[in-house]
Parts: structure tokens; sequence; C-alpha cells
């Protein structure tokens, strides 16, 4: 305890051991807020994307699979509550007689790909798709201006004076200025094969509406996403097999046993799809068919996590040279101590003392403004957009209502047993600096 | 004073040789002295005679090389060095020539360091509250009661040495070993000082030992002990 308190009032006298401390907190608060941001940001990304994507998607059939018999098969699992086909292909989407636009300059909506004429299409069943999705949540989505939403959202995709109609991304609508009932060309090719046994490609316009806007809460999927009548691709595509689907999209019941129906499904697709012994097709939960785009957020937050991990040993040694500097100048109390019936590894102690105290003090003065500034980071951040006008996380790039955070504890705990332990290494250091130190030297001289 | 009373510190057949590179130099050749319970001792010798490293043994701070320190008729160099730590603490005290205050504690802190280091985490508080009260008046029985705040650095030697001697006199040990306690003062200080020692040792009845280059405050203990090149050479009961 008289080491405690000892160690205390050498660090008191000394403020450059404050130093030390600055470093600590520094490295903790910045790990503790910069984490718990990405992890706050990953959380809505998964929210974002899970609005986006079905409960299981199946990916990849081969063009002779036949719906009815696939839907069948997939609707005897007793875990599947709805399935939806999809037939999915890409083109050029602009108004009749118009150029393209130039090729969009890295921007804002750059990072949705949104801003550029070429996108994927979606041939969807509305019925059938609004049971399996939640599509009639992206349509009804309160977001949606009155003028620019479908006319009856129950049935989005029926003809617009017998012109098929196509939903689009709401900020996609509200940039290029398009209204319900515009008409759009879709233009896009198909590959047939000719009579010499070769394919061509065959080009393919068609004249589309605009039925209506559509948002999910993934800006990355409007952006790069149209919807169709599936019977309209298919007449465009395949005429001769009415039957295709390329993609299905299944709610399943019971969202815990979202693992165990994926695989059993993927047995049933295999088997559907055989062909000359081979399996086709493909079935991934929503997160792991996101998972790319997922994995990208992590792996940045790991790559932070190890940059902030340096600033901290960085810290650890600011800490190690002033402690160092202290047991070179304390060197006849070392001497004193023994004297008075201080034993080599008690005198020790007090010098490990210090470390542990100026440890300490970082780490909790880290945690508490850590955690006090991922708290209020919205609130920081509006305080510096209001008095310098600098926005700190640009929320409307992301689809965000205020800055994400997410405060985990066991992180809080890996980051605490990490400082604590680099905290001690950097002690023991001089601490057994001045263990070797012969107190008599000092007794001696001055 | 009588020489019946029982011996505190025993130095028996005492060898202390340092290496120096490949060379062994022979500081103490085979020292045998003791001091009795109550007992004051000079220690005289030219400069290098080993006076320092003698007390050092004695005080167990250091182990010789060969021979035997026993305190109270104990061998002590077989002992764990948090043993040795322990007597230390409980039964010798130490006056240097520099004082050797903590420069970061106050006086009364200073003089109770001491106390609190055998305190295990526990009884902290209450044995500082005890000590304190007995820390003050130690203070003020060696003329510090209006300095009890100050640091070192806000006193005079006479003042940190007074210091020091309270430090080494708050546990009520049975020896005192001071390593020319005067040798930094000058002389109407360290007159005031030698006073102050020589009335406490009276009024506690503790052995003491003191090593000094000054004739005249060697005649006032009750042996004179001289050294040369190591050895004791002679011994003079004084009174
Ligand atoms: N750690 C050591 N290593 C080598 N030699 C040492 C060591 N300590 C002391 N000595 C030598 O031992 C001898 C005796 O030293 P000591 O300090 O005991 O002398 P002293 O009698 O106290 O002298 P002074 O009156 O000057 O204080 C000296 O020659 C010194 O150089
Ligand atoms: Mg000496």
């Amino acid at each position: 305890m008289y080491r405690l308190s000892l160690a205390v009032r050498y660090l008191l006298t000394r403020p450059v051991n404050l130093l030390g401390v600055g470093g600590i907190l520094i490295s903790v608060w910045a790990l503790v807020v910069v984490v718990s941001l990405f992890s706050g940001f990953l959380r809505v990304l998964e929210e974002h994307v899970r609005s986006a994507t079905s409960d299981v998607v199946v990916s990849d059939v081969p063009e002779w699979t036949e719906w009815n018999t696939l839907q069948a098969a997939l609707a005897d699992d007793p875990n599947v509550a709805a399935a939806a086909p999809r037939l999915l292909h890409y083109g050029m989407l602009i108004p009749p007689g118009r150029r393209p636009a130039p090729a969009p300059l890295p921007g804002k909506s750059a990072l949705h790909g949104g801003d550029q004429p070429f996108l994927f299409v979606y041939g969807v069943d509305a019925a059938l798709e609004a049971t399996a999705t939640d599509m009639q949540q992206w349509l009804d989505s309160p977001e949606i201006p009155e003028d620019l939403r479908a006319a009856d959202t129950a049935t989005p995709l029926a003809a617009i004076s017998e012109t098929p109609a196509v939903l689009i991304g709401l900020e996609r609508m509200l940039r290029e200025g398009l209204t319900v009932g515009d008409p759009l060309r879709l233009t896009t090719a198909r590959m047939v094969r000719s009579e010499d046994g070769r394919s061509r490609p065959v080009k393919i316009e068609i004249d589309l509406r605009v039925g209506g806007a559509f948002r999910t809460e993934h800006g990355g999927f409007d952006g790069n996403n149209v919807f169709v009548d599936i019977g309209t691709l298919r007449a465009a595509l395949s005429p001769d097999r009415p039957g295709s689907v390329q993609e299905v999209a299944v709610r399943v019941h019971d969202k815990q046993q979202l693992e165990e129906t994926a695989q059993r499904l993927s047995r049933v697709v295999n088997r559907v799809t055989e062909q000359n012994g081979r399996a086709f097709g493909r079935v991934e939960t929503w997160r792991e068919r996101n998972e790319q785009f997922l994995a990208n957020v992590s792996h940045q937050r790991g790559l932070m996590k190890i940059v902030l991990i340096v600033i901290m040993v960085v810290a650890a040694f600011l800490m190690l040279a002033t402690l160092s500097m202290m047991v070179t100048e304390k060197t006849s109390d070392i001497g004193i101590l023994t004297a008075m019936g201080g034993t080599p590894i008690g005198v020790t102690t007090v010098f490990l003392a210090c470390g542990v105290v100026i440890t300490v003090a970082g780490v909790s003065l880290g945690l508490v403004t850590g955690v006090l500034t991922a708290v209020y980071l919205e609130e920081i951040r509006q305080a510096m957009l209001w008095s310098t006008g600098v926005d700190l996380f640009p929320l409307d790039v992301y689809n965000l209502q205020r800055v994400p955070c997410r405060i985990e504890p066991a992180w809080l705990l890996q980051v605490t047993v990490m400082a604590l332990l680099t905290g001690a290494l950097a002690s023991v250091i001089p601490a057994l600096r001045a263990a070797r130190h012969d107190p008599l030297v000092s007794l001696r001289g001055i | 004073m009588s020489t019946e009373k029982p011996p505190v510190l025993h130095a028996a057949d005492v060898h202390k040789s340092y290496a120096i590179g490949n060379r062994r130099i022979e500081v103490l050749r085979g020292v045998n002295l003791t001091i009795n319970a109550g007992e004051t001792v000079a220690l005289l010798g030219a400069s290098g005679a080993g006076k320092s490293t003698l007390l050092h043994l004695l005080g167990l701070l250091d182990s010789p090389t060969r021979g035997e320190v026993q305190f109270s008729g104990e061998a002590t160099s077989d002992r764990s060095a948090a043993y040795r730590a322990k007597l230390r603490n409980r039964h010798i005290g130490f006056v240097f020539q520099f004082y050797h205050l903590i420069p970061e504690l106050t006086a009364l802190q200073n003089v109770l360091l001491a106390q609190m280091m055998g305190v295990s985490v526990l009884g902290y508080w209450r044995a500082r509250r005890r000590s304190h009260a007995a820390a003050r008046q130690m203070l003020e029985r060696v003329g510090l009661g209006e300095r009890l705040h100050h640091r070192p650095s806000e006193l005079s030697g006479g003042e940190r040495q007074r210091c020091a001697i309270a430090r080494a006199l708050l546990a009520n040990p049975s020896i005192v070993l001071a390593d020319e306690p005067t040798g930094n003062l000058d002389s109407q200080t360290a007159a005031g000082v030698v006073e102050l020692m020589f009335s406490i040792q009276r009024e506690r009845d503790l052995a003491f030992l003191l090593v000094t280059h000054d004739e005249s405050l060697a005649q006032r203990c009750d042996r004179i002990v001289r050294m040369k090149d190591g050895v004791v050479i002679e011994q003079e009961q004084v009174r």
C-alpha cells in the first residue's frame, strides 16, 4: 500500500508522466469510438441489405428449369412460407430518342452506382414478389412523394396505356426528373444461335412506362436495379419457354432456422435442376448473399483496429520513456527504501505501481470519454455542423438518419485487457532496471 | 555503562571483498566487533578503511563474503532477504551523511514511511492514524514541530538531518547506525544534531554505532573502535 501512495506521489510531482496517461487515453478513446462507429455502421448496413434481400435466395437456376416444378418442390419444405420467381437481365434504360448521359464522374451517388444508365432489370411476378420479399413496403415507403408513387401499389406492374410498367429506385427517379407514366426504352441484347451453329447477339428494345418509385433501405440496390413484369422479360428473352426462371426469392416461417432451411433447399434445387448427373443452382441466406459487401466494411474495421493498436504501442513507448527517466532519477530512493526495510522486490513494485497507475488512469479515462463520445456522436456531429459547417459524417451518402454507433461490451473488455497488458509490459522494463540497481551504490554517495 | 548487557550486533571474523575486473579487493579482512544494548560506539578510521562497508554489513544491507553478522545472538547470513529486511525495518535505524530523505514526501511523510512499509493494505489506514501521532511527536522532539509539512528541499541541512534522525527512531529500534551524520554540517549545526542524538540515546537507552572522523565527538561515546585497512586495530573503553 505504501508503494501505491509513494508511486502516486512520484507521479504527481512529475507532470511529464501525463504524457503516458494521455497516450493511453487517446489510443483507448480512439479504439472505442472508431470501432463503435464501424460496428454501428456495419449493423446499419446489415439492416439495409436485409431490407432489400429475401430470407433465402436461389440463384443460377439453369434455363431448362420450369418454374412450376421448382415452385412445387420448394413449397414442400415445411419452413418455406412463400417463393417468387425472378428473371434477371441487364440493359440501358433511357427515354426513347435520347442519347445516354456521359459517363459519370465519381460523386456522391457513384458510391451506389446509381448515376449511370446501365442497370439490372428484375422480371418479377408482383403478386408473388410481395409475399416473398418486402416489396410492398418498398412501394409504400413514406419517403416516396405521392406523385411518384405507383397508382395502385398492390398491382404496381399493371400496364400503363398498354405499355408494360417499370419500377425505379426513388433516388434515380428524383435525379432524372422522372414521373409516373414517363416513357422509357430498355435497350439490351440476347444471344441467339443461328443456323451455322454460332451464337450472335440480337438487339432487343422494350418500350416501358414509369410505373412508380420503390425504396429499400439499401441505396446500392435501389440505384442499380429496376423491376418489370416477369412476363415482359420472358416474352423478349425466351419466348419459347414461358416458365423460365433464374432466381427465386424465398420467405421462411422460422428465421432462426435460416441456415438449415437453406441447406435443405439446396438439395431440393439440385434435385430439380439435375441434368446428366450434374447439379445446378445455388442457395444462399440473405447474409451469405451480401457477404462480400459486409465483409468489406468489417475488413475496414479490422484495418482501423490495427492502425489504432499501433497508436497504443506508441503510447506504451512514451510511458516507457518517462518511467525510465524516473527510475534513473530515483536511484537514491531505491537505497533509502532498502535501508528502511524494503526488499528488492518490494522496491521494484513501487516503480511497477507507477506504471500501473498511469495505465489504469489512461484506460479508465479513455473508456469513459470513448463511450461518451460514441454515445453522443450524433450530437457532436450536429454541434460541429452548426458551429463550423463541417460535416464529419455525410449521413445521406449512406442512407442514415443518425451517426451509427454500437458499443460492444466484448470489445471494451478486449481494449481494456490489451491496454492493461501493453501498459504492464511498458512498466515492467523500467521496474526491472530499478531492481537491478544496487541500493548500496546510492547510499554511499549522494 | 556496563558491558554485561546482551549484544545487539556482533560481527564474527567478517570479510568483505569486491571483484573489480579479475582483481579482488579485500575491503574487510576479518573484523570482530560486538555492540551491546544501550552502548554507544564510535568507529574511527582513515578514509577507505572500510567503515561504511562494515556499517552496511552490520545493518544487514549487505552480506559478508566470509564470517557472520549476528543480530541479538542470531545468525543472519542464512536468512532470506525478506527476513533481513524485516529486521532492518523493526530493529535497526540508519542515519546517513547525505540525509537520504525522499524529496517528494514532506518531513512527516518521510518519518512515517518506514512505519507504513510493514503494513498491508488491510490495516493501512488504521496503522497510519496510529503512527501519525507518534511521528508528529517524534518530529516535535527533534525540533521540527513547525516543519511537519515541509519538503526536504524546504529544510536546512541541520533540519534535514534531524528529520532523518526522527525517521530512524520512529520504529523504536534497538540500534541506530549513523554514518558520518554530521559530515555535511557546519560545526554549530553539527553540535546541535549531536546533542540531540545523545540525549535521545540516553532517553531510550539505544545502542549507537557512530562512524565519524571527529575525535572529540568520538570521546563522548562509551567505546572507540579504530579501523585501518579493513581490520580493527584498537578498541578503547572510554567509560
Ligand atoms: N562496490 C564496491 N566495489 C568495489 N570497491 C568498493 C565498493 N564499495 C567500496 N569499495 C572500496 O572499499 C573501500 C572501503 O570503502 P568504505 O566506503 O567502506 O570506506 P570508508 O571507511 O567508509 O571511507 P570514508 O571515510 O571515505 O567514507 C574503498 O577503497 C572503496 O573503494
Ligand atoms: Mg564511508
